[in-house]
């Protein structure tokens, strides 16, 4: 195969395998919880500064994976107490606040780290030869790992008794709290996940991007749409909703350019959020 | 009011007295901040007003801006401008009515869907001012705009922009005390239940959305010449975000609150953004916190005052006869479903249901929970639709309309859990049921409509004296009172049939015995043909001349009351054995 | 809407009124309380980027700045007077910015204004000044400022240009051409004088792409399409952190072979981009930190002595406000005053010291200036070409 369309195709892979691990945490809280979180970009930035914390110290990359984990779950924790569970019945409200968290996080991080871009060094340098095609071996390494974990998260929600508590929260609250489910304590542990996903995506991109603290603000818009087109609290509408949006912004990037796909991509947002808001696949 | 005018009056001469006081520079501060508390307005109109959160203003504000800028960039000097500039508002306007048309028809609760549509258009306008050089002077902008004939001095953009300030102010007043301000507050408090008073929530939206369009049009409309300058920033997202930060610590429910947000916190952050460090920090911990225990802003604290104030002017005025129901006539009505079927999934809800109201009289819907006696008043009020069969009330075809065309068409509904629009005042909410059948779209802006009166108004207040406390919220009335409320808005919007659902749900005895008189008046006075929801065989046996019997979405049986005792099958289902 | 708990205690309206209340009027009172005005100053008010996408730069600009108001005023000030600096947001909208400039104008009444920020704002500074007062532009841009009493030490593409191109030719080859570059003004200025002088190089220009500024771009596409053209330069017009996202996605898919010339390269981005990432990279520019003469070093000992081991990084942005306010002294000291008019007569053909080197203001007033062409590979910047009093290529009159 010609390696400019296999490695092309490898993109598109790729562009689609980063954008379901931004949208992840994500999914969960506003699929789930229906949280609009417009602050998910600035976990996912506190996510990538750990990275950065572990590549000053010295300390492995592995290693900012729980650092990263902490933060964002003491954070998530601290939110969602104070900010999140007041407004559960407000939603704009919840929409707003969320957004001024996200400024908040954003000046305490450029308190911390000033304003500049953090480099942290890619943990698998080097390029692997795909069938021809030679590809990052980092970016492979995210493809190959992504798709066993994503994998044995939907296991555990397909399968798990959490995952089914969870499913009758989000599907019908009163009625699981009657039945003994303590929503509010589901509710919080979802958030703090969400957050601790949001974390782990920053670990992941912050050698592909450098960390600065005004990253997060790419991720969240992109991040809703893939949800919006994918549909609320659908695992499969994770994945295509994120087909789409990231798979269509990769491929028309490769063949004509850039602001034409940035401008599909929008357009297409457009259309799901008035025509289809409930997505394709509609869980609640 | 004198109370009102002399506020008036002392904020004006403050106004007027800046420039002199405060000096050239705060001058032209100020300017531009007008204009931004002139499109603050337009945002606490739909938010604070009509419940829907716009987040991308920058999209309408950069549009008249840019407009405003080409006209007087290509025809300055020319008395023409006179002509084309009022486009640079207008056209806004007319876009956003029809964003808000396309959004929310026969849609309800769309609203965060809404604001992440004004997001991605706004960011979408934000890369089309950038890239398309040739006309929006792309990143750089559009430079050397002329100023507007006879204003090129600080102090006279000064005045042109508190003027148009006051004029935008005048205008949000004007449209929050008009029927159509009281109409919008309950659509933001219970968008499905206006639909039944025959309300077109779509159109009622996209006019506020509109408003706001053309607020921020006209701002933008005064910001070119004023400004000299239009670059793409102004039609980006985070002056949106902004202006929305500015409305919500302001306090959106207000006339005064949006302007008062932007004009302070704009203000405050000019002056303290370079001399504190940490102004960004303090300004988003403000605002989290009046998002969180101050939803109704700085001004809003002042709101018990204002309510008192607005309590000691509020007189009933002297009242005027409504004109008639759209519906007219009291003919008697004729319903007919013929076979509708309705299935979700394997569910099927109405299962070929076929029934028939023909006299005037008092029927009442029973059956098995699950039987879908709600579904079948869902479907014949329009929120669902039948997948199959016909449903026609005097021979018009219900299938194809919306919600609010059949309630004007005289079908009326009272839901179970009484729904009214508790922060509006008990008056308000007898107000809101009033007009949605008889007053047309543009008679929302005539204040006549607050002298409305009707004879079953007038007979309703007799029987239930609590009706006559106009000032008390509805919210503070006992479950009992909102039951008693909510039918005598279904009453006096004096359908022709009116659909109970479960009409004494919660009430105790006495007040479920007012009640069941005031279903047996209103079908005497009224002539109007009433099907009740009810569980409770006696009330059953009490009010019903005829009985209709649903068991898995379709009739299984119907009579009168002692006909219907003596059927074994209606029994059966009641017991459970399966038929 | 779902309700998954209860609420929390919510504090009484008069707390909250009173703990903001008390919180606002802690935060504003030292700026209520104006410091007493000392009418015997000269004011140089500055633009720095204290907020926005740019504030990484804010503190090195402020620093030089000050670092420039200490020498000047060592050395007796300016026209006898005490030199004061007044450092105000450029980070923010243009209108904004026309806010502050009025301010400072009017209320402050500086002398002179020195500005570092983006063409948007300078627009707009001019219009709200209208040529009442001297006004300095310094960073690097685009080219075409001519408005009267704007003085623009800014590095301009033909000054770039010019130096870098050639060099790359011989160095590289320029057979082939690959443009990458955010979707604005800048960008496709020096794409289009870049143009000009490739073909006059003997070499062709095979893409030419643009990037939306301000949107999440991602550039594994973009990377893979110019591997798959091999050129033999590619000319980096992004930006930001696009520029950083840039260079790293391109050398992780080891395409650091070809050579690439950067538009916007100064020491920060070079840190994000990071030095595994930055061979065959190269920037041309007025200054680099490294630059290995008398001048500069003289420039970071001072620098050194006054901020410490805390103090910002030094680059070009931050540079240019040292260079400004030094440019300042000197043709208002050679003027005798700020009178525009007699500035402008004692700008011709001023020359002046900045740490990148010997600057010439002309009558376009722009300057020549030495420029330097640099090496990034491996982190940090390797001078390995300068050439002295480039011409800036206005045509202002």
């Amino acid at each position: 195969m010609d390696p400019l369309i296999l490695t092309q195709g490898l993109n598109v892979l790729f562009a689609v395998t980063l954008l379901v691990i931004i949208v992840l945490g994500l999914a969960v809280v506003f699929g789930w919880l229906g949280v609009m979180n417009l602050a998910h970009g600035e976990f996912i930035m506190l996510g990538a500064y750990a990275a950065v914390f572990t590549n000053q110290h010295g300390l492995p990359f592995i290693l900012a994976v729980p650092l990263a984990m902490l933060v964002c779950g003491t954070v998530g924790w601290l939110v969602e107490r104070i900010l999140i569970r007041p407004l559960y019945a407000r939603p704009f409200d919840l929409l707003l606040a969320t957004w001024g968290l996200g400024i908040l996080i954003r000046e305490v991080v450029e308190a911390f780290y000033g304003g500049g871009f953090h480099n942290v060094p890619v943990p698998v340098a080097g390029a692997v030869d795909v069938l021809g095609a030679s590809y990052p071996a980092y970016r492979l390494l995210i493809i190959a790992l992504a798709a066993p974990l994503i994998g044995l998260m939907l296991w555990w929600y397909l399968k798990s008794s959490t995952g089914a508590r969870v499913k009758a929260m989000v599907g019908n609250p009163e009625l699981a709290q009657a039945v003994g489910i303590q929503t509010d304590v589901l509710a919080r542990n979802t958030f703090i996940f969400g957050s601790l996903l949001a974390g782990l995506a920053g670990v992941v991109i912050a050698p592909l991007m450098s960390a600065n603290p005004y990253m997060g603000l790419d991720f969240v818009i992109t991040a809703f749409f893939a949800i919006i087109v994918g549909g609320l609290g659908s695992v499969l509408g994770l994945f295509v909703g994120s087909g789409i949006i990231g798979g269509l912004d990769s491929v028309v990037s490769a063949i004509l350019n850039r602001t034409t796909a940035y401008l599909l991509v929008l357009a297409i947002a457009v259309f799901f959020l008035w025509l289809r808001p409930r997505g394709i696949f509609s869980r609640v | 009011m004198a109370y009102f005018l002399a506020f008036s009056a002392a904020l004006v001469a403050l106004v007027l007295a800046i420039p002199a006081v405060l000096g050239l520079y705060w001058t032209f501060q100020l300017s531009l901040t007008f204009l931004y508390a002139i499109v603050a307005i337009g945002i606490g109109i739909c938010w604070g007003q009509g419940g829907f959160l716009p987040l991308g203003q920058g999209m309408f504000l950069g549009l008249g801006a840019y407009m405003s800028g080409l006209i007087l960039v290509n025809y300055s000097g020319s008395a023409i401008i006179w002509l084309l500039l009022p486009a640079a508002a207008i056209v806004p306007a007319v876009l956003a009515w029809g964003i808000g048309l396309a959004v929310f028809r026969g849609r309800t609760e769309s609203g965060p869907f809404f604001a992440l549509i004004t997001l991605a258009l706004t960011l979408l306008a934000f890369q089309i001012a950038n890239t398309w050089n040739d006309v929006t002077g792309g990143f750089n902008g559009l430079r050397n705009i002329p100023d507007l004939p006879g204003m090129d001095g600080y102090d006279a953009r000064y005045y042109f922009a508190a003027g148009a300030l006051v004029a935008a102010l005048g205008l949000a007043a004007w449209l929050i005390n008009a029927p159509l301000g009281v109409v919008w507050r309950a659509l933001a408090q219970n968008e499905r239940r206006i639909v039944f008073f025959g309300y077109s929530t779509t159109h009622l939206k996209a006019t506020a959305f509109a408003v706001a369009g053309f607020l921020a049009g006209f701002a933008g409309l005064l910001y070119a010449p004023q400004q000299n300058l239009v670059t793409p920033t102004l039609s980006g997202f985070l002056i949106s975000a902004d202006l929305v930060i500015w409305t919500a610590v302001g306090g959106r429910r207000s006339v005064i609150g949006p302007p008062v947000g932007a004009i302070l916190i704009g203000v405050l952050t000019t002056e303290l953004r370079d001399r504190v460090t940490v102004w960004e920090v303090i300004v988003s911990l403000v605002f989290i916190l009046v998002v969180l225990y101050l939803p109704n802003g700085l001004v809003g604290m002042l709101a018990p005052l204002q309510r008192r104030l607005a309590a000691l002017a509020a007189r009933r005025p002297k009242p005027v006869e409504a004109p008639p129901p759209a519906h007219g006539g009291l003919a008697a009505p004729a319903l007919g479903v013929d076979g509708c079927h309705l299935s979700v999934g394997d569910v099927h809800i109405l299962d070929g249901l076929s029934l028939a109201l023909e006299a005037p009289s008092i029927y009442c819907l029973i059956g098995p929970n699950g039987a879908g006696k709600t579904s079948t008043f869902n479907t014949i009020t329009g929120e669902l639709k039948s997948q199959s069969g016909d449903i026609r009330f005097d021979g018009v075809a219900l299938g194809a309309l919306p919600p609010e065309r059949i309630a004007k068409l005289g079908i009326g509904r009272k839901f179970q859990i009484p729904s009214v629009f508790t922060e509006l005042s008990v008056r308000d909410n007898i107000h809101v049921a009033l007009w949605g059948t008889r007053a047309r779209f543009l008679d929302l802006l005539k204040p006549s409509l607050r002298r409305w009166q009707t004879p079953v108004l007038a007979q309703l207040r007799q029987r239930y004296p609590f009706l006559e406390n106009d000032a008390e919220m509805a919210g503070n009335l006992s479950h009992g009172e909102r039951q008693i409320l909510e039918l005598a808005m279904s009453l006096v919007a004096e359908p022709r049939l009116l659909l109970l659902d479960e009409p004494c749900a919660g009430m105790s005895a006495e007040d479920s015995q007012i009640v069941i008189d005031t279903i047996h008046w209103a079908r005497q006075t009224l002539g109007l043909t009433v099907v009740v929801i009810e569980h409770d065989m006696a009330l059953v046996r009490e009010i019903a001349d005829h009985i209709f019997v649903m068991h898995q979405g379709s009739l299984l049986a119907q009579g009168d009351v002692a006909s219907i005792q003596a059927d074994t099958r209606v029994r059966d289902v009641y017991v459970g054995i399966t038929v | 809407m779902k309700k998954f708990t209860s609420t929390l205690i919510k504090p009484t309206r008069r707390q909250f009124l009173t703990s903001t209340a008390g919180a606002l009027a802690l935060a504003s009172a030292p700026a209520i309380i104006r410091p007493a005005k000392a009418a015997d100053n000269f004011k140089i008010g500055l633009f720095a980027a204290l907020t926005g996408p740019a504030s990484l730069f804010g503190p090195t600009q402020k620093a030089c700045a000050e670092l420039a108001v200490d020498q000047v005023n060592a050395a007796g000030g300016i026209n006898d007077k005490k030199v004061e600096l007044i450092v105000v947001d450029g980070g923010v909208s243009p209108a904004d910015a026309a806010k502050t400039g009025i301010r400072l104008m009017l209320n402050e009444q500086v002398d002179f204004v020195v500005g570092s920020h983006d063409s948007a704002v300078r627009q707009a500074l001019v219009a709200a000044f209208k040529g009442k007062l001297p006004y300095v532009y310094t960073p690097i841009y685009e080219g075409n400022e001519c408005a009267p009493h704007t003085y623009v030490i800014a590095d301009t593409p033909p000054q770039q240009l010019d130096l870098a191109l050639p060099w790359l030719a011989q160095h590289s080859g320029m057979d082939t051409v690959y443009m990458i570059g955010n979707d604005y003004v800048w960008p496709q200025v020096l794409n289009k004088y870049a143009k000009g002088m490739i073909a006059k190089l003997g070499g062709k220009v095979v893409g030419e792409e643009y990037m939306p500024l301000g949107a999440p771009n991602k550039f594994e596409e973009v990377v893979t399409r110019i591997k798959a053209a091999n050129p033999k330069l590619v000319f980096v017009t992004l930006v930001g952190g696009d520029n950083v996202n840039f260079n790293r996605t391109f050398a992780a898919f080891g395409a650091d072979k070809i050579t690439r010339l950067s538009s916007l390269l100064e020491e920060n981005t070079l840190l994000g981009i990071g030095k595994e990432n930055a061979n065959n990279l190269y920037g041309a520019m007025s200054y680099y930190a490294n630059i290995e003469t008398p001048r500069n070093a003289a420039f970071k000992q001072a620098y050194a002595a006054k901020f410490g081991a805390k103090a910002p990084n030094l680059s070009l942005l931050g540079e240019d406000c040292y260079a400004g306010v030094k440019f300042t002294a000197a043709v208002a000291n050679k003027a005798g005053s700020a009178n525009t008019a007699a500035v402008a007569k004692a700008a011709l053909n001023l020359t002046f010291e900045a740490p990148g080197g010997q600057w010439t203001m002309r009558a376009n007033r722009h300057v020549d200036k030495d420029m330097h062409l640099a090496d990034a590979t491996g982190g940090s910047f390797k001078v390995i070409k300068s050439v002295a009093n480039m011409a800036s290529g206005q045509t202002c009159t």
